[in-house]
């Protein structure tokens, strides 16, 4: 089986400081995965590594597929309308662009397609990034802190989309809701990782399996 | 494709936000008023002075334009986004290029017509002007394009733009000099090719290694 992400001894340093080092990880098609950790346990680093955002310091990462970030908090351009920015990033990303399609995307997660992003809260762009990566389709989905902004309908609708992409897509997961791990094939604590010693690379030992 | 969509979308961001295009339009408009004035009111003085004014300008006007290829991104912190599409990058630097070249082109034109009204610069040979300006603008946008891809992430961005930009696009801007002034002064464009064609050697040196250079440069 191809694998969606493979990283190993996968480290990442700001100045002297290591964020995480020694990782190992991987991500196989159809599976979900939650990077657990407290505030500063490098849990947006790593995605952002894995996202291809960030030259890691150390060690070799492998990623097969396109990918897609679900950033908190997520980012638009304000003087466009939802709609207008799905559009775009279905354009940019060489999508064929369907207005039934546009249109049901934003319906289903209770968005207007003409008002401009400037005036949404941040709930509201929450729900629009989740409409844009159903429609974007990427093969690795890396989702920063989801629950964030949403209400419970909001994180119902990010349940479905978990949901929808398991078995067929890769998923991460970083978060501080354990709840998540319901929904998630294992899990990768980065606050056990940084206890460890770090200047072992066996730290990643850390990591364990939950499912 | 993508890289024109890339250009129309940013084009039509900064006209809906209007703030970078009206400063430029206003610092110009000043620009001019103050050299105006101190170059009049004789219109041999103001004649002569034409080609170097509608430059100047047009190379300070862009190095404000320059800032806004990425500087819509990180307004709205849509960079990462953009990073994320799929295949190589270049096709970002051919469509801010394809962006800062529109902006600075409709800068140019009417600049150029300003500049005639302002400084008594010849209308007649307008289209080897227009010549001049596509292949001046070219050299100039793919540098500054270059440039504010490299420090978009950056602090102090707008400072250090123009020091980096305006040593690299001295000989843009110098054969442009020459070739509108000698246009102005009645010179046959035949005679004028020699700056055309050291303006066309550096657009492709400047695209093309921009081009290939642009895909390291944006990476965190």
């Amino acid at each position: 089986m191809n694998r969606l992400i493979e990283a190993s001894n996968l480290g990442k340093r700001y100045g002297l400081d290591w964020v995480f080092r020694g990782l190992e990880f991987r991500l196989n098609p159809g599976e979900v995965v939650a990077l657990l950790g407290p505030n500063g346990a490098g849990k947006t680093t790593l995605l952002r590594v894995l996202a291809g955002l960030v030259r890691p310091t150390q060690g070799k990462l492998l990623r097969q597929g396109r990918v897609g970030l679900l950033a908190n908090p997520p980012a638009f351009h304000r003087h466009f309308s939802g709609e207008e920015n799905l559009r775009y990033a279905l354009r940019l990303e060489g999508l064929p662009i369907r207005a039934e399609a546009l249109k049901a995307a934003l319906k289903a997660v209770g968005l207007s397609q003409r008002k401009p992003v400037l005036s949404y809260s941040s709930g509201m762009k929450k729900r629009l990034a989740i409409a844009r990566i159903r429609l974007l389709k990427p093969d690795i989905w890396l989702l920063d802190e989801p629950e964030a902004a949403l209400d419970a309908q909001g994180r119902e609708l990010l349940e479905g989309l978990v949901q929808e992409a398991r078995g067929r897509n890769g998923v991460v997961i970083a978060t501080h809701d354990r709840g998540w791990l319901s929904h998630c094939d294992r899990a990768l604590d980065l606050g056990a990782l940084q206890k460890a010693d770090p200047d072992r690379p066996s730290s990643a030992d850390a990591a364990r399996n939950i499912g | 494709m993508r890289s024109l969509w890339l250009a129309l979308r940013d084009l039509t961001l900064e006209f809906r936000g209007r703030a970078g295009i009206l400063s430029v339009v206003f610092f110009l408009a000043v620009m001019l008023f103050i050299l105006g004035l101190a170059f009049g009111p004789n219109p041999q003085d103001l004649q002569r002075a034409a080609p170097g004014v509608f430059w100047v300008a047009l190379a300070f006007a862009g190095s404000l334009l320059a800032s806004r290829a990425f500087g819509l991104e990180i307004e709205d912190g849509t960079l990462d986004d953009l990073l994320l599409t799929s295949g190589s990058r270049e096709w970002i630097y051919l469509g801010k290029l394809a962006f800062q070249l529109a902006l600075l082109l409709g800068v140019g034109v009417l600049l150029l017509l300003i500049t005639a009204g302002l400084f008594y610069l010849p209308l007649g040979p307008w289209p080897w002007y227009l010549l001049t300006l596509v292949l001046g603008t070219l050299g100039y946008a793919a540098i500054s394009t270059f440039y504010a891809g490299m420090l978009a992430r950056l602090r102090g961005r707008e400072v250090l733009l123009p020091l980096l930009l305006f040593p690299l696009v001295v000989p843009v801007v110098l054969s442009a000099v020459r070739a509108t002034g000698d246009l102005a002064g009645g010179v046959p464009p035949g005679e004028v090719a020699g700056w055309w064609q050291l303006l066309v050697v550096f657009d492709v040196v400047y695209v093309v290694a921009s081009g290939l250079l642009f895909p390291y440069v944006l990476e965190g």
